[in-house]
């Protein structure tokens, strides 16, 4: 079967036991891959309501037809389960050469189960699995883990590990691989740690089953040149995804204090121009040729890697305007391995509780040395506000009371990312229908609003891109497993991907097939909410409610005195569900199901929640 | 009449400063603009006017704070 290795690695960590399986051309076609293959496997082999963090959940890595193939920023995995943060379906992705080698060893999907007796870490060698030890580690930061697994086995391998909160059962806990950066602030993180799994490590050595693999290799690596040549025509990665928070300063959609305002006269102490002044050193993922990854020196003299979300979540939104400082938050996040962009929200969430009165405490915004104190108190769960924080902010603000969920800054149990959306209508739709928690990788519709719309506008054209971008950016680029940036950064057409594919697979697809498949993704996605939450409804949708709030409003600026209003909301909502065949709850009908061939899967759901 | 121009981004190093200010004649559209600062017209760019979207022919106002953006995409 070109374009897929056709097997799955089951690893089972309670018995120390592992099954190499093959799965069908079928299953292939109808999922492609990465998360397609993630939630599928979640959905069929999941019992409703276990615990995210107990040994029935499954922490799995699944790549796509075109993951670790030299070919515009192949070097991407998608890790995932059934997600802390949320209770429903999780994942996310990051650069990792596990990319390359999980395939060349032989596998499109990894599923670890189980429970390890005491700190493990997995060696994966073509059909070679080794359980070993990581009591070494235990305790340590993703950096010094890293490095003890490359003095071991040489830098050439792929590697998977978490730090102390993933340790800790932190719900925002990521992995991270220093082969690219982190992924799954959905809590996969904690799903490695509730296993006493530290780290993954791979070798493989077989060639990855291609149609024509003389011609993707001609193709794949003259188009990383392209991209190369358009990256340096364009500039994007002279300040990469920080470019953008001046420009979000400007158009008040820039989180500051909690997100309570849009804009802030610092904000050029931290945008893209003084990260690409203050940079120290490039990286990026494998197959890359338009590094992103920016690392400056932090107030303790370490290399931090910077972007955007990172900048803007643990600076301004805390009120801390250097980058030294706001480099040091970022660098302790790596290192633990938390969620950045969760982490800047909680801990802004936590200064805006104690200014409110629904918590106490010594901390506040602009407090660069207390937000490190409590950073490693949440990594490590070692005091009693650490342990709240560690669970989130949703969960914090049940705990702290006094209508405090308001502004935590969360929908479905994950924080968003960002983009203040306080009058940005469809990018709060966009947070609001992401079907993982507000993540901004499914869709990000704000300059379509500014420049092809109008910011005022609550109609369904804002729906309708909400729904185009999460074919591409949720759907296409997550389970073709691939990195949206050649796209969305600079250009690089999508009909570049039906070519690859074909290549590999021999396949003629084209970009409404794939349409197709990420439609049925997102479909099986909401499946999985149902059955963990029968009584869903579509207040699961909204976003954070401050952002309604007329007392909420900026009082000077480009959008002085706007809020969004709900009622409004609520229509831009019922006209996404109308586009995507979704009842008023936000479910998939029956109807749709029917034609997204995801009937079968739907009727297995009714035993939990009721499909209309 | 007076206004302030800011380049965002790779704007910046591409097309040689960051924030000017600029004496412009009255009645200066915003595609107009886009020349006298000698910016690529075929660049995909996002203009702001005082934070909010402009169309090309639309006139600027003494004391304006024109922003000039490469179409960001969200990362």
């Amino acid at each position: 079967m070109n374009g897929w290795t056709g097997q799955i690695l089951r690893v089972n960590l309670t018995t120390k036991t592992f099954k190499i399986e093959a799965f069908s051309e079928e299953f292939a076609l109808k999922w492609i891959g990465g998360r397609g293959f993630a939630v599928k496997i979640l959905y069929d082999e999941l019992a409703p309501g276990i615990d995210p963090l107990g040994p029935d959940n499954k922490f799995i890595v699944a790549l796509g037809p075109i993951a670790g193939i030299p070919a515009p920023n192949t070097g991407k995995a998608v890790v995932a389960g059934k997600s802390p943060s949320t209770g429903g379906y999780g994942d996310g992705n990051l650069g990792t050469r596990v990319a390359e080698q999980l395939r060349k060893a032989g596998y499109d999907l990894l599923i670890v189960e189980g429970k390890a007796a005491s700190p493990a870490m997995l060696y994966i060698e073509d059909d070679k699995v080794e359980f070993l030890p990581a009591d070494a580690v235990w305790g340590k930061g993703t950096y010094e883990t890293n490095d003890w697994i490359y003095a071991a086995y040489g830098k050439g391998v792929g590697v998977l590990n978490i730090g102390q909160a993933g340790e800790n059962l932190v719900r925002y806990a990521v992995v991270r691989s220093l082969e690219g950066r982190a992924g799954g602030r959905t809590g996969m993180g904690a799903v490695m740690g509730s296993k006493l799994l530290k780290a993954i490590v791979v070798k493989g050595t077989k060639p990855i089953p291609q149609a024509d693999p003389a011609g993707m290799k001609k193709v794949g690596y003259d188009d990383l040149r392209e991209v190369n040549r358009i990256d340096k025509k364009t500039g994007w990665s002279i300040q990469s995804t920080n470019g953008v928070l001046a420009w979000c300063n400007e158009v008040a959609a820039l989180p500051v204090r909690n997100f309570r305002k849009t804009h802030h006269p610092d904000a050029w102490k931290v945008d893209g121009e003084r990260l690409n002044n203050a940079r120290v050193a490039t990286y990026g993922c494998p197959n890359c040729t338009m590094r992103c990854g920016i690392t400056i020196h932090d107030d303790e003299g370490r290399e931090s890697e910077l972007d955007y979300e990172n900048v803007a979540l643990l600076g301004p939104n805390l009120e801390i305007f250097d980058l030294a400082q706001m480099g040091s938050l970022n660098y302790l996040c790596d290192d633990y391995g938390i969620d950045t962009m969760s982490a800047g929200c909680v801990l802004s969430f936590y200064a805006d509780a104690i200014d409110h009165g629904a918590a106490a405490g010594d901390y506040g915004f602009n407090d660069p040395k207390g937000s490190k104190r409590l950073l490693g108190e949440i990594a490590r769960r070692s005091s009693g506000i650490g342990d709240i924080l560690a669970e989130g902010s949703m969960r914090a603000a049940h705990k702290f009371g006094r209508n405090s969920i308001d502004y935590a800054m969360q929908v479905k149990g994950l924080e968003v990312a960002a983009y203040n959306c306080k009058f940005i209508p469809g990018m709060a739709l966009a947070f609001g229908v992401s079907p993982i928690g507000a993540h901004h990788k499914e869709s990000w519709v704000i300059t379509f609003e500014l420049k092809q719309s109008v910011r005022e506008s609550y109609g369904p054209e804002k729906a309708q891109k909400v729904v185009d971008l999460q074919r591409i950016r949720g759907g296409l680029f997550e389970f073709i497993v691939a990195c949206r940036f050649p796209w969305i950064e600079n250009g690089w057409s999508l009909e570049n991907y039906p070519k690859y594919f074909k290549l590999v697979s021999g396949l003629d697809w084209t970009l409404d097939d794939f349409w197709t498949v990420s439609d049925r993704i997102y479909s099986l996605i909401k499946l999985f909410w149902l059955r963990e939450y029968p009584g869903t409804d579509r207040k699961a949708d909204y976003p954070p409610a401050v952002w309604f709030d007329p007392a909420n409003v900026d009082t000077e600026g480009p959008i002085a005195g706007k809020h969004l209003e709900f009622d409004k909301y609520d229509g831009l909502l019922q006209h996404y569900y109308d586009i995507r065949g979704y009842d008023k709850r936000g479910i998939p009908t029956k109807a749709t199901l029917a034609r997204l061939g995801t009937a079968a899967e739907g009727r297995a759901a009714e035993k939990y929640g009721k499909l209309t | 009449m007076k206004i302030t121009v800011k380049l965002i981004g790779p704007f910046i190093q591409v097309f040689g400063f960051s924030e000017k200010a600029l004496d412009v004649p009255e009645g200066t559209t915003a595609d107009e603009l886009i020349g006298l600062v000698s910016i690529d017209r075929s660049r995909p760019k996002i203009i702001t006017r005082n934070g909010r979207a402009v169309v090309p022919d639309e006139a600027l106002a003494e004391g304006d704070r024109v922003v000039i953006s490469p179409i960001y995409s969200g990362g």
